[in-house]
């Protein structure tokens, strides 16, 4: 596989990775190490690419489970993970976060399981069918459909709870 | 859209069994004026949701260049010269007889000479024994 060819098959979702990553990583810094590693792992394993019936859920899988193995050595290792990203990155999430109700869900999603945060993101953000969210995360579809629901109605409750505060 | 229609749509929203376009539908209703009060606060759900996919990654992704594979071709032609070359030049110097070969050669040259001066004077000296067969012949007439 040419390097171009290569490229344009992984790009398109260079997006979706990052955000992935980003949920389970927290800190905007090492979603983008993340991608990046992710990536080099692609272009170093391109000639299985192909054997592939889907390389953005293959990337979606392989960017998961690497993830999850920063954190799980992170941990180990008795670091914390830094939040400051919600204050200080300047960019679009700033915008969109000074939405206070939209900070809000992003910060009921970060207390959520590991397994309903990435099915809530896979589902409700990426919008992606149940048959490919099982096959990303390694599950099924009955386990992804428990895990959205329990999310989406852990969410709701953390709103309405905020909403009768009046806190919003 | 009917109020009743989104909320029933909500409750199966919370279940988990709504399809892709469903959830279309619910989004689009959460983005438009006016939501229903009692509805309001799921309001940063459907939009924070949809927001979360605005954000992009900013880095550029580096991939290693590909310049291995070109590389590995310029090792290839070095290679492949070198040995050229050196076959060329094994050839070259086999053609070009060396010193020893020239002598040795020469040397021939000179013996085949002296063997064809030995075998003229031998031809030579064998025309005589010719004389010498004709000497005897008459000598036996004579002396019989």
């Amino acid at each position: 596989m040419k390097q171009q060819e290569f490229i344009n098959t992984v790009l398109p979702f260079k997006d979706k990775l990052f955000r992935l990553a980003r949920r389970i990583l927290v800190s905007t810094d090492e979603a983008e190490d993340a991608v990046q590693e992710v990536y080099l792992r692609l272009w170093k394993g391109k000639k299985k690419i192909e054997t592939y019936k889907n390389t953005e859920a293959f990337a979606m899988t392989m960017t998961k489970n690497y993830c999850l193995d920063r954190l799980k050595s992170k941990q180990a290792s008795n670091l914390k993970i830094v939040h400051s990203n919600y204050q200080t990155s300047e960019n679009l999430e700033r915008r969109i976060e000074a939405n206070d109700g939209v900070a809000l869900v992003f910060k009921i999603m970060d207390t959520l399981p590991e397994q309903q945060k990435l099915v809530l993101q896979l589902r409700d953000v990426e919008q992606f069918e149940f048959s490919e969210i099982a096959a990303m995360l390694e599950s099924n579809e009955t386990a992804v459909r428990v895990a959205l629901s329990r999310a989406r109605k852990t969410v709701r409750e953390a709103l309405i709870k905020k909403h009768n505060y009046g806190i919003s | 859209m009917e109020l009743a229609k989104i909320e029933a749509l909500l409750d199966s929203y919370f279940e988990g069994t709504t399809t892709l376009d469903q959830e279309a539908m619910l989004r689009s209703y959460f983005e438009k004026e006016p939501i229903a009060p009692h509805l309001e606060h799921y309001k940063p759900l459907f939009n924070g949701l949809q927001d979360a996919q605005k954000e992009n990654l900013t880095r550029k992704i580096v991939f290693p260049k590909a310049t291995t594979s070109i590389r590995k071709w310029w090792y290839g032609i070095a290679a492949g010269l070198v040995i050229a070359i050196g076959i060329a030049g094994f050839q070259f110097s086999k053609s070009g007889l060396s010193t020893e070969e020239k002598e040795a050669l020469a040397a021939f040259e000179k013996s085949k000479k002296a063997l064809l001066l030995l075998s003229e004077n031998f031809n030579e000296g064998a025309e005589d024994l010719a004389m010498l067969q004709q000497f005897t012949k008459t000598k036996n007439q004579i002396l019989k």
